[in-house]
């Protein structure tokens, strides 16, 4: 080519524009790459925030949805236990459900039934429990869900993969990146089937496949979402943007048609903490709490039958 | 270096180390060195990524054993202990005389006492070869991860220098490092609460266990650990198996979330009896 035409040279110019915007933020921060070219996000990071999951309301009952069910203090809690005291909260947000704008998940009446039967039947059976008191999984979204303490989340990335080690409970989420497709119908997880692809910088994960025995959320900072049941047609769709050295712009949108009357979506930052340490967090090994109370029910039982037939 | 001569050298140093390794125990695979041509990453590393799994009844019992009839009469040939041969150098675990007394009673009580009937985390070596395949993830920040099946159990093996752990847990602090081909993975800081096989093999809160995951070729490492407990065996024993590349094209991890089946036989007696539960007839329980 003998001279370079000005279309041409425009269009490079404007090439190479869209990939410094992209690749490069206002504070002049480059988006560091794998080997492989994937936008890196490795790294230990933490979700620390005390802003509120939802825009409070002056109908809500903290305290009965952390499972202080009967004022007595005792379930898990009052909803002061368990929750994030630390002083981190999002400059710009409410709340961490960015939409509806309202910043309030829109909970079908029944599901909050549901969950209202589930708070006040702990002592009766261990699947009255959500899945983190059980032990089983804190869920997939809900395990990124800010919950005070265990808040600790390695990404790791190489061939085909990014995983996510979630502190609590002990988890490792193998995300494949390789196109594949979801497992289908016949499998029926309680984290549902996780396929990643990238969308320009962005890690966008999709998960489909879930069972219908887990809640949506576990822990008490989730407030009035906590407990709420999941369908079979949960559908989440997670997107991770890295932003700048120390941050990722989180952001999820949920969908369950049986459960909520549209999709809603939180957004949230995870921060980057180098020297944060990941404790093993062997639940179900010490796990006191599901046996201890039932075993108050038994008893509560024993007293109703021995008072009835006095 | 040009490459063929570095590749030369790599065979070398391999070749050397398989000789030096041949003359302690029997080779990994017997007449087969460490393949120099298994796949490689980009920093010339062996790839170790995928999914693995052990295949043999290691889990049943590190050593010798012969098939013999499960713990629940009603199911029959199922769950009968399949027969299997010795997976320790020299077939035998050097206990002290009172640790050979409690793993015989172990033995005896498996059903009470396993950790793993419980779905308690399985700790190391044992994740290793628990009848359900693992997931090993290379990555470029240099941390391998190897993420378990069963129960969720994943290990972050840090590559280099690492600080002594700040406490004891069911899974260990690992430490990893190349030595040629071969990764190799110190674990310490592990708890007296884990167990080595259903046999009720068994070790303190003193175990040390250094692992060698070595490729054979691109779908077999051979996988070495050396376990010592000054507290249990009167000297430190090697275990050592084949692990074999899971070839479906589909192989994933699945869940095997086990909490959930152990609730019932943990916490059944608690449950409020609403007499919509499900029966259960009495098992005719036979062990050993």
């Amino acid at each position: 080519m003998k001279t370079l035409t000005p279309l041409v040279v425009a269009m490079a110019v404007a090439a190479f524009a869209a990939v410094a915007a992209q690749q490069q933020s206002s504070k002049g921060w480059t988006q560091p790459r794998t080997p492989d070219g994937q936008p890196d996000l490795q790294g230990i990071w933490t979700n620390y925030t005390s802003t509120p999951f939802e825009v409070p309301d002056e109908g809500d009952r903290p305290d009965f949805y952390a499972g202080d069910v009967d004022g007595t203090g005792r379930g898990t809690g009052p909803s002061s236990f368990l929750t994030d005291t630390s002083d981190r909260k999002l400059a710009k947000a409410r709340s961490l459900v960015v939409d509806p704008p309202s910043g309030r998940v829109p909970i079908m009446p029944w599901a909050e039934e549901a969950r209202n039967y589930r708070l006040t039947h702990i002592q009766d059976d261990w699947v009255n429990f959500t899945p983190w008191e059980r032990c089983i999984t804190r869920g997939v979204p809900g395990g990124i869900f800010p919950a005070g303490y265990g808040s600790g989340y390695q990404i790791l990335q190489g061939a085909g993969y990014v995983a996510i080690v979630y502190e609590m409970i002990h988890e490792a989420r193998m995300i494949p990146i390789d196109g594949r497709p979801h497992l289908g119908s016949s499998f029926r997880l309680w984290n549902g089937d996780s396929r990643g692809r990238w969308e320009g910088n962005t890690l966008v994960v999709d998960i489909t496949g879930y069972n219908d025995k887990g809640t949506v959320a576990t822990n008490v900072a989730t407030q009035r979402v906590r407990a709420i049941p999941q369908s079979e047609q949960l559908h989440a769709v997670e997107r991770f943007t890295r932003v700048d050295e120390n941050t990722i712009d989180y952001e999820v949108t949920i969908e369950d048609p049986k459960v909520f009357t549209s999709s809603w979506k939180v957004a949230m930052p995870l921060h980057r903490e180098p020297d944060y340490q990941l404790f093993e967090y062997a639940c179900h090994e010490g796990n006191r709490a599901v046996p201890n109370t039932l075993s108050a029910g038994r008893a509560k039982d024993r007293e109703a039958r021995a008072a009835s037939s006095r | 270096m040009q490459n063929w001569l570095k590749g030369a050298a790599i065979a070398l140093v391999s070749i050397g180390g398989t000789i030096a390794v041949s003359q302690m125990l029997r080779s990994p695979v017997e007449g087969r060195a460490p393949d120099v041509n298994a796949l490689r990453t980009a920093d010339g590393k062996p790839d170790l990524n995928g999914i693995w799994q052990a295949v043999g009844s290691a889990n049943w019992n590190l050593l010798d054993h012969q098939a013999r009839s499960g713990p629940v009469l009603e199911l029959g040939a199922v769950l009968a202990v399949p027969a299997g041969l010795s997976v320790v150098e020299g077939n035998e675990i050097p206990y002290q005389p009172w640790a050979a007394a409690k793993q015989k009673e172990n033995y005896e009580n498996w059903l009470s006492r396993d950790p793993e009937v419980k779905c308690y985390l399985p700790g190391i070596p044992r994740a290793t070869y628990m009848p359900h395949p693992f997931q090993i993830l290379q990555t470029a920040s240099n941390d391998i991860l190897m993420s378990y099946e069963y129960a969720s159990a994943n290990r972050v093996i840090k590559m280099g220098k690492t600080e002594p752990p700040p406490v004891d847990t069911w899974m260990g602090q690992s430490a990893g490092h190349w030595e040629g081909d071969t990764l190799v993975v110190d674990v310490t800081g592990l708890n007296d609460q884990t167990w080595f096989d259903r046999a009720g093999n068994f070790h303190s809160e003193a175990l040390h266990v250094v692992e060698r995951f070595t490729p054979m070729s691109p779908d077999v490492l051979d996988y070495q650990a050396t376990i010592e407990d000054p507290k249990v065996f009167t000297r430190s024993w090697k275990i050592q198996m084949p692990l074999y590349r899971r070839q479906e094209k589909r192989a994933q991890l699945l869940e095997f979330k086990c909490v959930e089946f152990v609730e019932e036989l943990m916490y059944g007696d608690l449950r409020k009896k609403t007499g919509k539960e499900p029966k259960f007839s009495a098992a005719r329980l036979r062990w050993p």
